[in-house]
């Protein structure tokens, strides 16, 4: 055994086969739960991930001035972006690096899946020596791969559909809004390509390894909804070519007394706002209250 | 300037490292996904038959090593979405049928359990098929090998079904359904069926109609193929134990408790039940009673992989090969363990013994051959079959 199947594969497979165990041999219940405490433990990572995505979004307009200020001049306009990455304390290596690290154990994890479902007999052999002499571990094998119908160890179309539309979602809110075409084709194309790949590989690989990657994208999109709200979901991508982020708008002057509100709250305060605006609050309300952080970064237009 | 030099090497290095690490274990295969096969051979008339891991039955003489090769065996095309079949895993081949269980051999037949769930039926002469169970469909996957007693064929299903045939016809005489796959070969001794399930149970059931018997409950499930000898059933388990019951009430008589799962049938020779274990060890126990007469792989000789071939018996030797590759010799009367040959590649299906010599394949789909005497290790024969 070496190194890595030692010190990682090992313990998550005996680790997924205890907690199986715990859950009446329910294989599924395993791989939810492992995805999601395997996601607990790597949530500092992310979310420092996901806090850098989102202060490169904000900086986008300034950065895009930049490349229009600075077209001609591209050591200067590298040296401007790099200044300003600094002024604003995003770190592109701490965003590659947490990437970086989060890999090999996402790898594991897979690996760890497809280990303990042992779907042909060279696997079940194969997993004998990853066992530990644990006789929960022992008795609880093999692994009964149904759950809620479905066979974990074949192809599952429905579970493969649902990896598909939730990486799709996941990769549409974490999308940055640019209105360089060359950066909007590229991330158009992996908006596309990457949940396409993964749909096939789910049509071809154990269903198991399908309803990991569910739970995954499932909670990477309650955190992205947590620090960033939809993102880009449920906006249009901008025309190329057209200015980012400038908007024109024609305001006029509403009537005041008709539209605004005057709510005392709990403390005896008195909170002046405008209908639209309360609207759209009591609107949103629930999402946020499920997420209980609510939408911190999103911004109204 | 250097720091700044010396920050993007740092950086260069790490995503080096990254793609490294995802080329070498995320887009590598975990060992064991795909579905190969392990097949032994079975001799008959100077011919060893054997199910060639490109998933076709293979007839080579040992005489003159010509060989030959029935049809392929046709993989089930509803299996699974896009073409692809259950069978398939990263690097599988879609096209192949993997044979796990050894052939039987009669004077006429050759028959052949395949991992698409069909059983075959082959003239020895010139491996024509006779016969196939199911015409039609297809039933689960077949790991087990088949056993042949009295012109019915006895095997266990991955639809956690026994199914008896009748050797000529292929026509199913009867079946007994356990509450879990089964993996595991079938024993027939004395008009008795015996057989391990997933589902943690050894099963004795009525030769011909599969009636139940016994059954008997134990904590580990079930692959190795059960022994019978004087009366007393030898099976090992995935609870790291072996049990010897009772054949006829299937009552406990002893267990031995190893390290790791007993996935093969034990032997006995010179009343010594011999018995190889994932664990790395060759364990040699009183028949009668469990006691340990010896454990190879503690003292002579460090074994470090695990048993998962059924040993062969030639006089008074025993054959076992390790997983990594090594095949061992164990002399009874002296109760001494030697290494007999040290290949390259992985042993995991049984060995075969046939004057003075054992065969085994090979994932090279070759036949590889060691003199159990001299221990020379004999030109492999292919079994591709171009």
């Amino acid at each position: 055994m070496n190194v890595w199947e030692l010190i990682i594969q090992q313990p998550l497979t005996n680790v997924l086969i205890v907690i199986s165990h715990a859950f009446g041999g329910s294989f599924g219940a395993a791989i939810i739960i492992l995805t999601i405490v395997v996601n607990l433990a790597l949530l500092p990572l992310t979310l420092s991930q996901i806090k850098s995505s989102k202060k490169m979004m904000e900086l986008q307009p300034k950065l895009a001035e930049l490349q229009k200020k600075y077209a001609k001049d591209r050591q200067k306009l590298a040296q401007e972006q790099m200044k300003l990455y600094k002024e604003s304390g995003v770190k592109l290596q701490g965003c590659m690096l947490g990437m970086i690290i989060q890999m090999p154990v996402w790898f594991a994890l897979y690996q760890s899946i497809m280990l303990a479902l042992a779907a042909v007999p060279e696997g079940l052999l194969n997993l004998s020596r990853f066992l530990y002499s644990w006789p929960v571990v022992f008795s609880a094998i093999p692994m009964n791969p149904y759950f809620l119908g479905m066979d974990l160890a074949s192809p599952n179309i429905v579970l493969a559909i649902l990896v598909g539309v939730f990486m799709w979602v996941q990769q549409k809110m974490s999308t940055m809004p640019t209105a360089d075409p060359q950066q909007q084709s590229q991330s158009s194309m992996m908006l596309w390509m990457m949940p396409l790949l993964f749909t096939f590989m789910s049509l071809t690989f154990p269903a198991g390894l399908a309803l990991y990657w569910v739970v995954n994208s499932l909670f990477r999109i309650a955190l992205q909804y947590r620090i960033t709200g939809w993102g880009t979901l449920f906006k249009r991508a901008a025309k190329p070519g057209a200015e980012p982020e400038k908007k024109h708008l024609k305001f006029e002057q509403p009537p005041q007394e008709e539209t605004k509100q005057t709510i005392v709250d709990k403390n005896g305060e008195i909170i002046i706002t405008d209908k639209e605006s309360l609207k759209k609050s009591q609107k949103k309300g629930f999402l946020d209250r499920f997420f209980k952080g609510g939408n911190n970064g999103q911004q109204d237009q | 300037m250097k720091l700044k030099l010396l920050k993007r090497i740092g950086l260069a290095a790490l995503v080096v490292t990254a793609l490294i690490m995802i080329a070498v274990f995320g887009f590598g295969c975990v060992s064991g996904l795909s579905a190969i096969g392990w097949s032994g051979g079975a001799v008959h008339n100077d011919v060893l038959y054997v199910g060639s891991m490109e998933g076709r039955l293979a007839a080579i003489n040992l005489i003159d090593e010509s060989r030959q090769w029935a049809e392929y065996l046709k993989v089930q095309s509803s299996g699974g979405l896009l073409g692809c079949s259950s069978m398939l895993s990263c690097g599988g081949d879609t096209s192949r049928v993997p044979i796990y269980g050894t052939p039987v051999v009669t004077d006429e037949q050759i028959f052949v359990a395949g991992y698409n769930g069909k059983i075959y039926a082959y003239n020895t002469i010139n491996l024509a098929q006779r016969w196939v169970f199911p015409r039609d469909t297809y039933l689960s996957p077949f790991v087990g090998g088949l056993f042949y007693d009295d012109n019915e064929l006895y095997v266990g299903c991955s639809d956690g079904f026994v199914y008896c045939l009748n050797a000529t016809t292929g026509e199913l005489l009867s079946s007994y359904q356990t509450e879990d796959k089964i993996w595991g070969t079938p024993t027939v001794a004395d008009g008795v069926v015996y057989i391990g399930s997933f589902d943690k149970n050894i099963y004795a059931l009525n030769a011909g109609d599969l009636t139940l018997k016994w059954k008997y409950a134990i904590e580990g499930s079930i692959i190795a193929e059960p022994l019978v000898s004087n009366g007393i059933v030898y099976v090992g388990s995935f609870d790291n134990k072996l049990y010897a019951l009772n054949a006829e009430a299937g009552t406990l008589k002893w267990t031995y408790e190893a390290k790791n799962w007993f996935w093969t049938q034990p032997v006995i020779v010179n009343d010594t039940l011999y018995a190889g274990c994932l664990d790395g060890f060759i364990y040699a126990l009183n028949p009668a009673t469990g006691a340990v007469v010896k454990v190879f792989g503690e003292e002579d000789i460090a074994v470090i992989s695990a048993f998962a071939s059924q040993p062969a018996v030639e006089g008074n030797y025993v054959v076992f090969a390790s997983k990594d590759g090594i095949v061992y010799r164990i002399d009874t009367t002296t109760q001494e363990l030697k290494v007999l040959a040290v290949l390259t590649g992985s042993i995991t299906g049984p060995l075969t013994v046939y004057n003075g010599i054992v065969y085994f394949q090979t994932q090279d789909i070759a036949i590889q051959r060691v003199d159990i005497e001299s221990g020379a290790l004999l030109l492999s024969i292919s079994l591709i079959s171009g």
